[in-house]
């Protein structure tokens, strides 16, 4: 037996011409790649700080 | 395809020509992007939208710069009813690539029809609120707006699913079976419009839902207009087998009803008719011998006055000629009373002569009638006073009319006479002798015979006996 509540939860608004500006500005367009140019970004940084380290020893 | 360092286009090597970058990962990706596109593309085709939709993400996800995954998927979002979120996809696909970009025609063609956009938008307006108004439990209006909303855009996938939630809600399985089906004609991946139907399906026929759907999987289902059409399908076998088999059996059938069903309608409708037809002539018939019977009444109706108005016309001429004998009688009276101031022999011959000129004229005998007691007595008091003088007059007027044998002059007055002086016998038998010579024997017999018993050994009777007996001989 469908629960009326529970499904109606899963309607959302539609998206209206007026909203439209927000959320292009505001979407999220990160793919795989930009999340693993981040990441060997991340990566490089930290090999950066290593030999610091080391030296510090 | 660029490298994602330095921008520069890159060739099959995994390693970019200008910055020396390995580029391999992001061929992988871009590849896995474009299988995801033709995932999406393929259930596009076949109107599996929700399901395009998740590919076309996962491929953008993969890789953003895919221009025809996300033009693709603004498509989809438009043949859905997402305007907004198919502009929103159009008009990044632009910022992506300016250049060469189908983004730019799709934006244009919604751009340009005016109208049709603003009623898109309203509808998308209306949808927020038939949304507001669940949320607010007020269902009644919600369905009155979604109505609304598909009117405007049948296309709405979601508003059809809203409000076949809406009906299932209400109890209201058929409506909701039917909003799904339109649902799942739109987007035949909908997970929400498949949920929908087995549970109308289930409220239906509880218990038999999943056999229906067996046999749903076994008909033959399109749509005309709003309506579902369900043909059932025929097992080939029954189909080759039986198609003599069956033209026998109908042929058969239709004789059998021809016989046992539309033969004895027919007759039974025949038989009405002529009941009716005759009980129509009867009714007829009958208003006819009615007003037969009416004329006849009337007619004896109609006799039986006129005979009435005889007998009171009879009444009438009678009672007048009364009056007139009892108006001559009264007159003659009147006459006679009439006496001048000088009353002399003269006066009197005359006065005479009129009461004799009337009373020739009156005659009860004549109308056959018998005179009223009172006209009866005036009369015998009249005659005992002028009788005498009229009886004279009458008998010498009548004999002298009879010697010179004016025997239509003599009748009368010798009949005055004696009915003046019923002892006149001379006047009685010259009344005879004067019918004798006119030639009326028989009134001259009577006469005689009246002599001959009135006035016995009389010489008027001897003579009337002599006359007889000469008639008789004569005769």
């Amino acid at each position: 037996m469908i629960n009326f509540e529970e499904e109606l939860k899963k309607f959302r608004p539609s998206l209206e011409v007026e909203d439209a500006e927000s959320i292009i500005t505001g979407q999220d367009l990160d793919d795989m790649s930009d999340v693993l140019v981040d990441l060997i970004k991340e990566t490089r940084e930290i090999q950066d700080k290593r030999p610091s380290d080391h030296e510090g020893r | 395809m660029q490298c994602y360092r330095c921008g520069a286009e890159l060739t099959a090597s995994d390693y970019c020509p200008s910055c020396g970058t390995n580029v391999r990962i992001q061929k992988r990706l871009q590849s896995l992007s474009a299988r995801c596109y033709n995932e999406g593309l393929e259930k596009a085709r076949v109107r599996n939208m929700t399901g395009a939709v998740e590919s076309l993400r996962q491929s953008l996800k993969l890789d953003k710069n895919n221009i025809d995954a996300r033009n693709l998927l603004g498509l989809v979002y438009y043949e859905t009813g997402e305007v907004v979120a198919a502009l929103t996809e159009w008009v990044i696909s632009k910022n992506l690539q300016p250049e060469d970009n189908d983004a730019d025609r799709y934006v244009e063609q919604v751009r340009s029809d005016v109208a049709r956009f603003e009623t898109e938008n309203q509808t998308l307006k209306k949808f927020n609120v038939a949304l507001r108004y669940c949320r607010q439990n007020a269902l009644d209006l919600a369905v009155i707006q979604l109505k609304k909303v598909l009117q405007m855009n049948p296309g709405y996938v979601r508003a059809h699913l809203l409000l076949s939630l809406l009906y299932l809600n209400d109890k209201k399985p058929v409506k909701a079976r039917t909003e799904a089906n339109r649902a799942l004609a739109l987007d035949t991946g909908s997970i929400l419009g498949a949920r929908y139907l087995k549970e109308a399906e289930e409220l239906l026929m509880p218990g038999e839902a999943e056999a229906s759907e067996s046999k749903r999987k076994e008909a033959i289902r399109y749509q005309s207009g709003n309506e579902d059409i369900i043909q059932p399908t025929i097992p080939m076998g029954l189909r080759r087998g039986g198609v003599f088999a069956g033209l026998l059996a109908g042929a058969l059938l239709g004789i059998a009803i021809a016989l046992y069903l539309i033969l004895p309608a027919r007759i039974q409708s025949m038989n009405t008719t002529n009941q009716q037809e005759i009980a129509a002539i009867s009714e007829e018939n009958d208003a006819k011998n009615a007003r037969l019977l009416e004329s006849e009444q009337r007619e004896a109706t109609l006799a039986l006055e006129i005979d009435d108005l005889k007998a009171e016309i009879d009444e009438l001429i009678q009672a007048g000629n009364r009056s007139t004998t009892a108006d001559l009688l009264m007159s003659a009276v009147t006459a006679y009373l009439n006496v001048p101031e000088e009353d002399t022999a003269e006066t009197q011959a005359q006065r005479m002569d009129q009461v004799e000129a009337i009373m020739n004229t009156y005659d009860p005998a004549a109308t056959e009638e018998t005179p009223s007691p009172q006209e009866q007595s005036l009369y015998n008091a009249f005659i005992a006073v002028v009788g005498e003088e009229l009886t004279k007059r009458s008998y010498d007027a009548g004999y002298a009319a009879y010697r010179r044998k004016d025997y239509e002059t003599a009748i009368p007055a010798l009949a005055r006479a004696f009915r003046y002086d019923g002892e006149r016998d001379d006047a009685l038998f010259c009344l005879g002798s004067a019918y004798y010579e006119s030639g009326d024997t028989d009134a001259a017999k009577d006469t005689y015979n009246r002599v001959i018993q009135l006035f016995p050994n009389t010489k008027s009777a001897e003579s009337a006996e002599a006359k007889l007996a000469e008639i008789n001989n004569a005769s």
